[in-house]
């Protein structure tokens, strides 16, 4: 998982300005659809929503629609790597190198697998039971 | 997370974003994006351990809508919409700077990100308590 990005560049104009790395435009990417995905999510699942929060079968019936399960999952998706790439790119900003940061994006990477399988499995489980 | 495999090493020193101490207001709101996001990616598992509640059914997961209804949680859920909306613009903010679009403009970004912020929080507190 190769998630560095680029240090603080938002002082000022900088006249030689290195080319944007890879992790860095999936950064930017991921961000700008979260923030599509995200305010679609607030205000769906909570915004129009009569107290804020649905019951029990108001839930399955609502993820049971495919687009919306379709959005959740994407969502999910989109979270998680931003979120991991994110941690990843911390860690390295405070000095991660060398042996110990190749272990922990391994694991970060893990984690990021794990939860994506989690919440699918969650979501559906909820979507297909009676 | 301290020893080794946090030192710089290969002669590139740490970012020292995380001690901003007479830095540029710029620096300041690139903090201030790590530290939601970090508490956004914090956010995230705890969003899908109180998920889980849906699989013991019914009962559960609707005991737990009437805690959550409770003025104090309404509080946080508006806090988490601000901290979404902090990061969520100001990342947007931080993604155009560094990606040397309207750098020169930075400062009227962040007021705008500002104005943005305080609206959302707004919308989100009066949704949730009106």
């Amino acid at each position: 998982m190769a998630t560095r990005t680029r240090p603080d560049r938002t002082q000022a104009a900088s006249p030689r300005r290195p080319r944007p790395t890879v992790a860095w435009m999936a950064q930017v990417v991921s961000g700008v659809l979260l923030l599509v995905l995200m305010t679609v999510h607030m205000v769906a699942q909570h915004f129009v929503v009569e107290g804020g929060l649905r019951t029990y079968q108001d839930v399955v019936a609502w993820i049971r629609n495919p687009v919306v399960f379709a959005v959740e999952a994407l969502l999910l998706l989109t979270v998680t790597w931003h979120g991991i790439a994110g941690v990843h790119a911390v860690l390295l900003d405070l000095g991660l190198r060398g042996r110990a940061e190749r272990i922990v994006a391994r694991s970060l990477l893990g984690l990021a697998v794990v939860t994506v399988a989690y919440g699918l499995w969650l979501l559906a489980t909820i979507a297909f039971r009676g | 997370m301290t020893g080794k495999g946090l030192r710089a090493v290969g002669g590139r020193h740490p970012s020292r974003w995380l001690d901003p101490r007479g830095r540029h207001l710029g620096t300041w709101a690139f903090v201030l994006n790590r530290l939601t996001g970090l508490g956004l990616v914090a956010y995230l598992y705890l969003h899908l351990i109180v998920l889980s509640t849906l699989l013991r059914g019914p009962e559960a997961w609707d005991g737990l809508v009437a805690v959550f209804r409770r003025p104090v949680f309404l509080a946080l859920d508006v806090l988490l919409v601000l901290g979404l909306a902090v990061h969520g613009l100001n990342g947007l903010r931080v993604a155009l700077v560094g990606s040397g679009l309207l750098v020169d403009r930075h400062k009227a970004l962040l007021v705008a990100a500002g104005v943005l912020v305080g609206l959302v929080g707004l919308v989100a507190a009066v949704r949730t308590f009106a």
